[in-house]
């Protein structure tokens, strides 16, 4: 790869007619499609947008559509064809954005029959120009911004060169810096480590056509090395996968020519967490492997140029020294297989983690009253699992609404079976079955919800008055599915409460989760009390380790 | 509306605190240059009140919000396309603020803004 100059100075001659432009947009199309998911994943999370690679792709192939069976000769006259079919294809705010642009380019350039250096910069201007006057607040870090940085290198160029090839030589490099900084004009971008999606979109159909130009080929992704500074193992660290037991990192100056893309191709076979950084012709690579591929990358490496330097580490032996540390044992979550249902709960506390994981669930997302967990911590949750369809449990009810749109944004078929506690949230568990069909195991589960009822007890942490239950400070009060039901003056009081409320003695089962702030000898007294009163029902405690409240029962 | 209960008291949220919402989503979304009044005695109110959320109009009826927006689009652009945005961006900003799902979100497109004629 690299750039055909016969080719460069062949285009060189020729003029930049509307036939040559329609080339340029269909290399810009073909490059943007190739790079679609690599734009898509920048998608700042959660985002009301759809996918920004997506929605550009299909704009831009609606313009592709309104030209490719023309001969029209006039460079103008072609790129109002373009505009037109750009707009009437807009998807998505990049979309419309892309399809301002269009037609700004298209209204400075309508009169040319070809496009020379002056021209093309001023229909970059003009872009720019009709771009801006769509919103009321433009706000910069987004494709705004690089599309007024890239007009800006643009008009800079053209005191040097003369030739829009040249032009665009120089407009590229400046797109690739102004998506690069978008971090640092907008804040949400730098939080989610990513850069713009829209402006990275732009960049890649800009490059696309340069690539045309220079005769790169455009339907396979460049494989790209960070500078070695930006690699970021401990946070690889953090992700281990089950099976990848070993961490092994390589130095290395290639010998003869090297090939990212193969390498990084090669080295997708042997393990996971790859990352590959670059510096002063060093390159360093870093992998997790199973123990017993674990010298596969360093033959590998030996194979294609100067180890300098190996480290190898094992994960097993880390993760358990973290996990010491933390004094949390590690859960034995269920193994999904790819056709099967995996579900994700919300858990409270780890006591409830542990019995969720002994029901089966694949993954656990930490979080409930006081600590909601976001849309982003329940989709990393089953982005990584194998399967496709995931039933997810919130098991509070101001979960739900993240949890919904975690179903929203991800590719995967998600249901959500609407858990308002954690007794409800075990309960689903129950009528849970893995090789099931997903729509008729999420109403099973969602029908499941009904068959438990809930107690909370807590500590008022003022005085109020709700549903006609006078509550002071400091009193403890107890919860029936959420609505407040009695007041009292100790815990004791208030799980009777609760369970006089909820008609215990008509039921067969009651739980109580004791929590964290409770030990487990005064739950054991607790226990003692309910089993007199209820000689009937079978009494279950199990430690439930959640914050806030001091029991959660279930009366089923 | 958006009435909740706590274990300490109720939250209620305001028609007109939802609006301001919209009102500021909508302005962020590319496309939409401006808010219209619905008619000519909303116009004139909001001239003499300065209220923060013209063009804007939340309703509650218990169960269900409904939200009306009457904007003013760039000429040029998709309309469609833009009055899909503002919904989709209306509706991510008001359900994440307020925890409750929205039922019906009407985009009116009042008037066309043109900067460049083609």
């Amino acid at each position: 790869m690299g750039i055909d100059t016969v080719r460069v100075e062949k285009l060189r001659t020729k003029p930049l007619d509307g036939q040559a432009v329609k080339h340029l947009v269909e290399a810009g199309l073909i490059w943007l499609k190739t790079n679609q998911q690599t734009v898509n994943s920048l998608n700042v999370f959660p985002v009301p947008d759809g996918d920004t690679g997506t929605n550009m792709m299909l704009t831009m192939t609606s313009a592709w559509n309104e030209i490719k069976d023309s001969g029209e000769k006039h460079a103008g006259r072609m790129i109002a064809m373009v505009a037109k079919g750009a707009l009437m294809g807009a998807r998505g705010n990049s979309g419309v954005i892309l399809s301002q642009l269009w037609r700004g380019f298209a209204r400075a350039t309508q009169d040319s029959e070809i496009i020379d250096a002056e021209v093309f910069v001023r229909g970059l201007m003009e872009a720019r120009d009709t771009a801006y006057k769509g919103v009321v607040k433009p706000v910069e870090g987004t494709i705004l911004t690089v599309a007024k940085d890239t007009a800006t290198a643009a008009e800079a160029a053209l005191s040097e060169v003369d030739d829009p090839i040249d032009v665009l030589a120089r407009c590229v490099p400046a797109a690739d810096a102004s998506v690069n900084q978008t971090p640092e004009l907008l804040p949400i971008l730098k939080q989610a480590g990513v850069v713009d999606s829209g402006g990275k979109g732009l960049f890649f159909i800009l490059e696309g056509m340069l690539r045309y130009i220079y005769g790169e080929p455009l339907d396979m992704p460049l494989a790209t090395a960070q500078p070695l500074s930006s690699l970021n193992f401990e946070e690889a660290m953090q992700e281990v996968e089950e099976g990848q037991d070993y961490e092994v990192v390589v130095d290395f100056f290639p010998g003869g020519q090297f090939e990212l893309q193969k390498f990084y191709n090669k080295l997708e076979e042997m393990g996971t967490s790859i990352q590959v950084g670059e510096g002063d012709g060093m390159y360093r690579m870093h992998i997790h492997v199973p123990l017993d591929k674990r010298y596969e990358p360093i033959d590998y490496i030996m194979g294609i140029g100067t180890i300098t330097k190996v480290a190898m580490e094992n994960l097993t032996a880390q993760m358990d020294e973290m996990g010491a540390k933390t004094k949390n044992t590690k859960l034995e979550l269920a193994n999904v297989e790819p056709n099967q249902i995996a579900v994700v709960v919300v858990s409270p506390g780890p006591g409830l983690s542990r019995i969720f994981a002994s029901l089966g669930v694949a993954a656990i997302v930490e979080g409930g009253q006081t600590m909601n967990p976001s849309t982003q911590e329940i989709l990393a949750a089953f982005e990584n699992l194998p399967t496709e369809k995931i039933i997810v449990l919130p098991n509070n009810k101001n979960i739900i609404l993240a949890a919904n749109q975690a179903k929203e944004v991800t590719v995967k078929k998600v249901e959500v079976v609407p858990s308002r506690t954690v007794p409800q949230g075990l309960a689903a568990m129950l009528a849970h079955n893995p090789d099931g069909e997903l729509a008729s195991v999420s109403e099973k589960m969602t029908k499941a919800l009904g068959e438990v009822k809930t107690g909370e007890i807590t500590v008022a942490t003022r005085t109020v008055e709700i549903d006609g239950v006078n509550v002071k400070e400091g009193e403890v009060i107890a919860l029936l599915d959420s609505k407040l039901v009695a007041s009292s003056k100790s815990i004791e009081e208030g799980v009777m409460a609760f369970l006089k409320k909820a008609k215990a003695d008509e039921h067969e089962l009651i739980t109580l989760y004791y929590g964290e702030d409770y030990s487990q000898s005064d739950a054991n007294r607790i226990v003692d009390v309910v089993r007199e009163a209820y000689p009937n029902q079978e009494i279950e405690l199990q430690d439930g380790g959640q914050p806030h409240y001091q029991f959660i029962i279930s009366v089923e | 509306m958006g009435e909740e209960t706590t274990s300490l008291g109720g939250i209620h949220i305001s028609p007109n605190a939802v609006a301001a919402i919209v009102y500021h989503a909508t302005l962020q979304s590319y496309g939409v240059v401006g808010v219209a009044p619905k008619n000519l005695v909303e116009g004139l109110t909001q001239t003499i009140t300065h209220e923060p959320a013209h063009g804007v109009s939340v309703r509650y009826d218990g169960e269900n919000i409904d939200i009306d927006i009457y904007v003013i689009v760039e000429y040029g652009t998709r309309i469609t396309s833009v009055a899909d945005s503002v919904s989709n961006t209306v509706k991510f900003h008001v359900e994440k603020a307020l925890g409750m799902p929205i039922h019906e979100i009407n985009v009116h497109v009042a008037g066309l803004r043109v900067s460049n004629n083609d």
